[in-house]
């Protein structure tokens, strides 16, 4: 099982800058991203910070699936939700066996992903913070939103490292950063495309309901037209 | 055995609710009491407080009714903990005799938490902050001493020196250096976080308290006492709130703050001598595991996110606890007496060129002099010595022995 959250317990490393302290015992030396993938042409600080900053961003993906899939009220949607979150969560532990295999630190918060997280976090509070000021038709519309904006951001994070990898020459590192954008990056595609077309199917499905509309249905309808949206 | 409130059952939040004779406590003797069973009253009473205010601050922050209503009864319990916690506290104890208990308070949880505190930089902080309450407790004793003729030992019962610490009129600072770097919410040891948790809350009450007594009295020399010790406060509370991780979600801290408060009243009542209060802690300690669980619901349902991934397998092993510090205060006074503070950093004052916005600002407040010298200078002159209580001999700073009235 990957890591979800990590914390001191689970061995989390971070980097201090200008306003984030560090203990020193759980400081990442900068001689330890500095040898990574040492003997290639990439920067590996560099990746080392955005491997972390993918894990992140794949954390966050997890955690905003586990919730919106306990939460809608539709089965088709909460079907793809569970699905995607699971593969989400593969998606975690691909990547921290890509740093491992690499001789990186899959616990390495980096400063990227701290912002990467702070952004996924946003994203997830939209989905419940407000739900008193917004019908059930658009907090399941919200919910949506939230999916695709962070599968719009997923899919370009694989589709750059696919690309990165063309780049590389013949060896274990190339086919280590092979393996894991072949196992991801379609799964990837099929998340953001299926986020974009639901969405539209979604918005097409209501512009186009009636005219009753969701502030003079009570509850239970908005409910049952959620449940059978896609029927 | 290891206490994972997790594993616990608690009480759940709708049975809390208590009437008002429950609410309207007995006070302890303040002739008898135990000085750390005043310590440990004052410090629960900002704790419940900062989980109120908290609460109110999340509760702006969404409309989701399912959340607000669960936040509404969480706070209202908590609210009615506050005030049978702080019902202890008996209407005889003058609020300068409440004041002298803050400080004892704020010199011995302060101290504890640096001597148990694994990380160096939050140390430091306690550390330099430890110096300047220390120094209060001297300033508010002497305060004591001149309007009543009264004997802070009294109150402390010797189990906290009176002496100067870093002066308070030395304390006071631009804005710009009281804003610190905070811990990395991953990277952190629990028990550091909960450290900062717990001296937030302990600061912010001495912030109020002292916000609101400051008033309480004709005298000048009081209420000048009262103002300028009360903005070293709000100084000390922007210095250890800058130390929290602002990356943690409302959520988050929600449950943060419910799980230290189930770890200090836990760790209350593995001291407490009063049999009648031991059994509020245990109470509580009860209650706020059930509050806990209402927030790692939430957690689970909304956030996506197991409690048990974010939080320790079990609370700390070792209770915060209120005990003499005198050894580890006279050794801090001994090598940090001259740090100052230069943006993040710690300096000692040699350092600081002479054009430096700590002087200025000194300049500017402190010209026409300072109520925290004024009532030392009127007790000697009153009493033909200031007030001190200094059990392990000589003041470690030689200069900062005691000077006799001219």
């Amino acid at each position: 099982m990957p890591i979800l959250t990590p914390t001191a317990a689970t061995g989390a490393r971070s980097a201090s800058q200008e306003m984030t302290y560090v203990d020193p015992a759980r400081t990442m030396p900068p001689e330890e991203p500095d040898a990574f993938l040492e003997g290639t042409s990439l920067n590996g600080p560099f990746v080392a910070d955005l491997l972390s900053d993918m894990m992140a961003h794949e954390r966050a993906g997890a955690r905003l699936y586990r919730s919106v899939a306990e939460r809608t009220n539709n089965p088709v949607l909460k079907q793809r939700y569970t699905q995607f979150g699971k593969e989400t969560t593969d998606h975690v532990e691909i990547l921290e066996t890509l740093v491992a295999d690499l001789g990186g630190d899959p616990r390495y918060v980096s400063p990227a992903a701290r912002a990467t997280e702070k952004a996924g976090t946003g994203l997830l509070e939209s989905t419940f913070l407000l739900t008193g000021s917004v019908d059930l038709m658009t907090q399941e519309l919200v919910m949506l939103d939230a999916v695709l904006l962070a599968e719009a951001k997923d899919q370009a994070n694989w589709a750059c490292l696919a690309a990165m990898v063309e780049d590389l020459p013949e060896g274990d590192v190339r086919e280590a950063f092979q393996t894991a954008v072949d196992e991801v990056e379609v799964q990837e595609d099929e998340h953001l495309t299926w986020a974009q077309d639901t969405r539209c199917r979604m918005i097409s499905l209501q512009s186009t309901s009636g005219p009753a509309t969701s502030l003079t249905m009570k509850a239970e309808q908005i409910v049952a037209r959620i449940r059978s949206l896609f029927e | 055995m290891a206490f994972n409130p997790l594993d616990e059952q608690g009480i759940a939040v709708e049975d809390q609710f208590r009437n008002w004779s429950e609410l309207n406590v007995t006070p302890y003797d303040k002739h008898t009491v135990d000085p750390y069973t005043r310590t440990r009253v004052i410090l629960m009473n900002g704790i419940e407080v900062e989980s109120i205010l908290f609460s109110h601050q999340f509760a702006r922050h969404t409309d989701n009714l399912e959340l607000k209503r669960a936040l509404a009864t969480g706070r209202r319990v908590d609210a009615q903990q506050q005030k049978a916690v702080n019902g202890l506290n008996p209407g005889e104890q003058t609020p300068l005799e409440t004041t002298l208990g803050y400080e004892q308070v704020a010199v011995d949880l302060t101290a504890w938490l640096a001597r148990h505190e694994p990380d160096p930089m939050l140390k430091q902080a306690l550390d330099f902050a430890l110096l300047e309450d220390f120094d209060h407790l001297y300033r508010y004793a002497n305060l004591y001493d001149l309007m009543y003729g009264g004997h802070a030992e009294d109150i402390t019962q010797h189990l906290t020196e009176i002496t100067p610490g870093r002066p308070t009129i030395l304390e006071h600072r631009h804005p710009h250096d009281e804003v610190r770097p905070h811990f990395e919410t991953h990277a952190v040891d629990p028990l550091s976080r909960m450290h900062v948790m717990t001296i937030v809350a302990a600061e912010q009450q001495t912030m109020n308290f002292y916000m609101n007594h400051g008033t309480d009295w004709i005298e000048p020399i009081a209420r000048g006492l009262y103002a300028e010790i009360a903005l070293i406060e709000e100084q000390h509370v922007t210095h250890y709130e800058s130390l929290l991780d602002p990356l943690d979600s409302w959520i988050a801290n929600w449950v943060f703050h419910e799980y230290n408060e189930v770890y200090l009243y836990w760790s209350m009542l593995q001291q407490e001598s009063d049999r009648r209060i031991k059994a509020m802690w245990e109470l509580h300690c009860n209650m706020e595991i059930g509050q806990l669980q209402v927030a790692c619901d939430f957690m689970r349902r909304l956030e996506g996110r197991e409690p048990a991934e974010l939080l320790p397998p079990a609370v700390p092993d070792t209770p915060v606890t209120f005990e003499p510090n005198k050894d580890y205060v006279r050794q801090v006074l001994a090598e940090q007496i001259d740090l100052r503070a230069d943006g993040i950093d710690y300096v000692d004052v040699d350092d600081l060129p002479s054009s430096h916005r700590y002087f200025q600002y000194q300049a500017t407040v402190n010209e026409g002099g300072a109520p925290s010298e004024q009532v030392v200078e009127q007790t000697r002159e009153k009493r033909g010595t200031e007030h001190r209580d200094e059990t392990e001999g000589d003041h470690p700073v030689r200069d900062l022995r005691p000077q006799h009235a001219s």
